[in-house]
């Protein structure tokens, strides 16, 4: 029903409940009621009063005011918003404020950016009437932080820095000590910023309307020549970045508030981490390994290099000898090239990329069950669930803006979070399901018996949608539950509850990581989560669904573009006689049909003898993949490694030739992050001079092979990707808007935010058993290696921490640390900081330990951040049985004092 | 992630445990921290009359909140200490009713004689000197609070008088 009231004397219709302030914003300009302590992300708080109107429930009736911001409109009254009394009030509110406020404007970082600055012009303060009486103008900055300043004699207790760490990011670091004139802004217990708990997300920053909070960059002063809006290279979540530029140079970033992925909000690596793009230590020019040494070259030089190297071994062994592996830090059309090269140029399928070794189970065993492996939902529909399952993942960590979505859910509603740690989720959780790494399948299949045994299943949805129900059942209801609750580690009376409150949710919603996949049963994990899906009918609507967390930004398009040994662009399998002629006469040349190298089979064809090149697109495979001890022998044993790179990474230092490449700063294209969207990369500055981007590089080899292809251009090669990929069809570089589009995209060009809404893509959808297998690394290694070690990420830093520890951050995380029990800490005579000797079947290392209750007892945990302790020597080679993803997450080791720093073996 | 070497030295004794858990199951389930004023009281009452930011943080993990929302309590009420204070806390008022009868007198005047400024406790650990806001007495000012007892109608003599009476009593 349309109700209406008056703004200034004129009618307009508003939605019940809708505050004033929104009701009047919706008519008229932005700031046409001035504020203080209103924030567009934050909700409505009523402190500071500059939004006052008058209200009166009749004309000329008896007005009364009221602060607009959080006073819900009452059918027919009368606003006045600018009455008199409205206008004098507001003026005596800001001159109150500017009693204790320095008047230094001229020389403040906010100059010109700053909302009371803005507030006191627009209410008309000429003079400040109050005598000078105390004030807080003493209060020393906070400089303490590599990111985070604060200058609180600015702070006009607004309280919006409090609620930006309370509601957007759940730090809950910084809070309002004391009372009256002794109040004042805290984080933590009263530290500086560096020794508070924050995690440098700067939202704070952002929402603080002076200049009493925020970064070294000074991201709201006006020093900048123009803004770009473009796309974080980090993680899956796909951030828009709002990025000044002065001088040809990035000066700092803020988040967008219009961006529908991040909302103004994103995180430390994010907002702070991108110095790394001008850091010295960049790649400036080809190199070419001459006797040993890698000796500048031009670009030319090296282009010759290669094409001589990779005809000599094409035609002295054959194209199947010659393999490449992409980047998911690159662009969707950079990856298209990329697999165009090896397919249409040299020959062969032997093309992979990293979502090998993070999410490749996911997108078999989601193929298997629904017949595509992307998530099926989108993230802002976790505004729309009842209960949200986490599995083996850490998003406050890896994936940090829908990490404080998930934590702000976890806060209010039920959550259940299988992981063997206890993650900063899991403390918030009603269902900690802190299992043994490994038994992923042993649990899913305990909650699965238990919704069955209990008839929670959606007979409905399991007729209509599904297949192989009767046969699943059959095997789930012969599970032993008790020998499964023995393996896991996990009360089977906790698993039934989350069991059941899963199946009863209205709406659930599930999300993973790799703590699913990253195993020896990883697909046969991703299968079961499908399953719970299907049983609950929680998937082809609003809020619900199996949503992995892709790792990197774009680790979703490297894979959409064919960057994988078994199906070409678009998922199409090539080995199919219809397909293989479309791609044939697309791309004009004949075409192998022999399915390629994954990842970790290319490594063994090397020491086998059966590869003889590489090229690697921006990816370090001796720190990040497993077991590198073996990885070094294996690319030791190339006759052409080619490394295109920003820096000289631990990879980089074998390669026979380095290209340097430009960063995501630089150069232009599209990102899809882990919800489908793709979105638009927009160059900031010029390439660092020297580089190119890598999409320009792999076309110039293209080229000196002896194909026609156009200068990299990422409107055109969308074109030519959106003929070929089919759920890229109506995909338009100029049509992408600010928000980018959701694959499949139509060619209306009209994009889908859920799949599966009426079928599965494969029809119906399969349900598929799975049965607990122990990892032979531990049935193999358990008598004398009798800890699991498993790998996670920090917060601060990215994978193999090439960019990230080029920035301050180092300041903050400076080292990987192994995290131990305080109890086995005790039975190894290790205390917090010590050295710790980690010993596997494969070698051993030394880290600093950290003792925590995050682990339990028998169970270590670290990160691969850092190249000097080369936790990977310590991975096994073991993998996923269906994807080849490596199991990083089990690793049988032991553990002693060491006395020794980085005396790596 | 927190450190686990910190621990232990602060602890409920097992009576005060099982008052607390008393209170905090007045409140609805999840809704514990609505406990933390009364629970403040008890921890002040049971670690020497204030409240350490050791304490604090063992009542924030008590209670499972963050440690922050212990501090923003603890800071905005004047009745806890958040410094160590004297055995004997002389809590002054000094809202506008008492200061028009000479509670800045009466202020002034314990300034002197224990040679201590509000906020300071005495050399020996006997006083606190506090000034807080009205405590519901104005008829009867000026006027300061020991402990739960009032003391009112202040003069320099009754004052002196109250002083000394609490020096021999604690000697």
């Amino acid at each position: 029903m349309i109700k209406t009231a008056f703004i200034n004397n004129i009618p307009f219709n508003f939605s019940e409940g809708e505050m004033i302030l929104s009701f009047v914003r919706k008519y008229f300009e932005k700031d046409y009621i001035p504020t203080l302590c209103d924030a567009q992300n934050l909700e409505p708080f009523g402190s500071c009063r500059v939004c006052t109107v008058e209200v009166a429930l009749q004309k000329n009736g008896n007005t009364k005011t009221v602060a607009s911001c959080h006073t819900p409109v009452i059918e027919g009254s009368y606003i006045y918003t600018h009455s008199e009394k409205v206008n004098k009030i507001r003026k005596n509110i800001v001159e109150l404020v500017l009693t204790d406020h320095p008047l230094d404007c001229l020389t403040c970082e906010v100059n010109n950016n700053c909302e009371l600055q803005t507030v006191a012009a627009k209410v008309g303060i000429r003079d400040v009437r109050y005598p000078e009486g105390k004030n807080h103008f003493d209060r020393k900055k906070d400089l303490s932080h590599p990111f985070m300043t604060s200058d609180l004699a600015k702070c006009i207790n607004c309280f919006r820095c409090i609620r930006a760490c309370d509601e957007v990011q759940g730090e809950m670091v910084l809070s309002m000590a004391g009372r009256g004139f002794d109040s004042q802004i805290i984080k933590s217990n009263n530290n500086n910023f560096f020794e508070s708990d924050c995690v440098s997300c700067g939202a704070c920053a952002q929402a603080c309307p002076t200049s009493a909070i925020s970064d070294v960059f000074e991201s709201k002063s006006v020093i900048y020549d123009k803004k770009v809006r473009t796309v974080c290279t980090y993680c899956g979540v796909g951030c828009n970045l709002d990025v000044a530029v002065s001088n040809g140079n990035v000066k700092s970033i803020q988040a967008p508030y219009d961006a529908e992925v991040n909302n103004g909000h994103t995180c430390i690596k994010g907002r702070f981490a991108f110095t790394f793009y001008n850091h010295p230590d960049r790649l400036k020019t080809p190199l070419i390994r001459k006797n040993g040494e890698l000796t500048p070259a031009t670009w030319d030089e090296a282009y010759d290099f290669i094409a001589e190297k990779i005809n000599e071994i094409k035609s002295k062994y054959g194209p199947d000898y010659i393999s490449g592996i992409s980047s998911a830090r690159c662009t969707n059309e950079e990856n298209y090239f990329m697999q165009k090269l090896f397919r249409a140029v040299i020959g062969t399928n032997n093309i992979d990329s990293c979502a090998r070794v993070c999410h490749s189970p996911t997108a078999t065993g989601m193929q298997r069950t629904f017949g595509t492996g992307a998530a099926t939902n989108s993230i802002d529909e976790i505004n729309n669930t009842d209960l949200i399952l986490v599995t083996g993942a850490n998003p406050t960590n890896a994936h940090p803006v829908t990490g404080a979505k998930l934590k702000q859910f976890a806060m209010k509603k039920p959550m259940i979070v299988i992981d063997p740690r206890k993650t900063e989720l899991a403390r918030y959780a009603k269902y900690h399901l802190q299992l043994k790494p490994g038994t992923n399948v042993a649990v899913l299949n305990m909650m699965l018996y238990y919704i069955v045994e209990e008839g929670l299943e959606d007979i409905e949805f399991i007729k209509n949608r599904t297949e192989g129900y009767d046969e699943f059942k059959n095997h789930i209801l012969n599970q032993n539950i008790n020998e499964l609750e023995k393996i896991s580690g996990v009360n089977k009376e906790l698993v039934k509850q989350a069991a059941i409150a899963y199946a009863k949710a209205e709406k659930a919603m599930s999300f993973h990581g790799l703590g699913v996949t990253e195993h020896l049963q990883g697909t046969y994990s991703v299968m079961l989560l499908s399953d719970l899906a299907m049983i609950t009918g929680n998937i082809g609507k609003k809020g619900v669904g199996v949503n992995p967390l892709r790792g990197q930004n774009n680790v979703q398009g490297a894979a959409d573009m064919g960057c994988q040994p078994h199906q070409g662009a678009g998922y199409l399998d090539f080995t199919k006689p219809e397909i293989h002629n479309l791609y044939e006469e697309f791309y004009g040349v004949k075409l192998s049909q022999k399915i390629g190298y994954k990842i970790p089979e290319m490594f063994e064809a090397m020491v086998e003898g059966k590869l003889k090149a590489m090229i690697l697109m921006g990816e370090d495979v001796v720190q990040t993949d497993p077991n590198s001890n073996f990885v070094i022998e294996a690319l030791s044993k190339l006759e052409l490694l080619v490394v295109n790179e920003i820096f000289m990474t631990e990879t980089a230092k074998m390669a026979h030739v380095i290209l340097p490449a430009s960063s995501f700063l630089e150069k232009s294209g599209t990102f899809t992050n882990g919800e489908r969207r793709i979105q638009r990369v927009n160059a900031v500055v010029d390439p660092i001079e020297g580089t190119k981007p890598d999409g320009q590089i792999v076309i110039d080899i293209i080229n000196k092979l002896g194909y026609k292809q156009a200068d990299y251009n990422p409107e055109t090669a969308l074109e030519e990707i959106s003929k070929i990929v089919p759920f890229f069809a109506g995909v338009k570089w100029n049509e992408l808007g600010i928000n980018g589009k959701q694959w499949p995209v139509m060619p209306d060009g009209s994009d889908t935010k859920i799949l599966h809404k009426e079928t599965f893509k494969r029809g119906k959808g399969k349900f598929q058993t799975a049965t607990w297998h122990e990892s032979p690394e531990i049935t193999e290694n358990k008598k004398d290696f009798p800890y699991i070690l498993t790998t996670n990420r920090e917060l601060e830093h990215y994978n193999s921490g090439t960019m990230t520890r080029r920035t301050n951050i180092s300041q903050i995380v400076p080292d990987d640390v192994l995290l131990i029990n305080p109890v086995d800490a005790k039975k190894h005579f290790i205390a917090e900081g010590d050295m710790v000797c980690v010993m596997s079947v494969r070698g051993k290392i030394d880290v600093k330990a950290h003792i925590t209750d995050e682990v339990e007892p028998g169970i270590l945990s670290s990160t691969f951040h850092f190249p000097l302790v080369k936790m990977n020597v310590l991975t096994s080679e073991i993998s996923d049985t269906e994807a080849l993803c490596p199991e990083y997450k089990v690793v049988s080791v032991n553990i002693r004092k060491s006395k020794g720093v980085y005396q790596n073996v | 992630m927190h450190n686990m070497e910190t621990r232990e030295k602060i602890q409920f004794k097992p009576e005060t445990v099982a008052e607390i858990n008393r209170i905090i199951s007045q409140f609805p389930q999840g809704k514990q921290k609505s406990a933390l004023l009364r629970i403040l009281h008890i921890a002040q009452h049971e670690f020497g009359n204030w409240l350490s930011v050791e304490v604090m943080d063992y009542i924030a993990e008590f209670l499972n909140i963050k440690p922050i929302e212990v501090y923003e309590v603890a800071s905005f009420y004047s009745m806890y200490n958040l410094n160590p204070v004297g055995k004997v806390v002389l809590e002054v008022c000094h809202t506008g009713p008492c200061c028009l009868v000479g509670a800045e007198k009466m202020i002034k005047h314990i300034e002197q004689t224990l040679n201590i400024k509000p906020g300071e406790t005495t050399s020996d650990g006997m006083f606190t000197l506090k000034t807080v806001e009205c405590l519901g007495a104005c008829g009867y000012g000026p006027m300061l609070q020991i402990g739960e007892d009032y003391h009112e109608k202040l003069t320099i003599e009754k004052l002196d008088n109250l002083l000394n009476v609490i020096k021999n009593k604690n000697n």
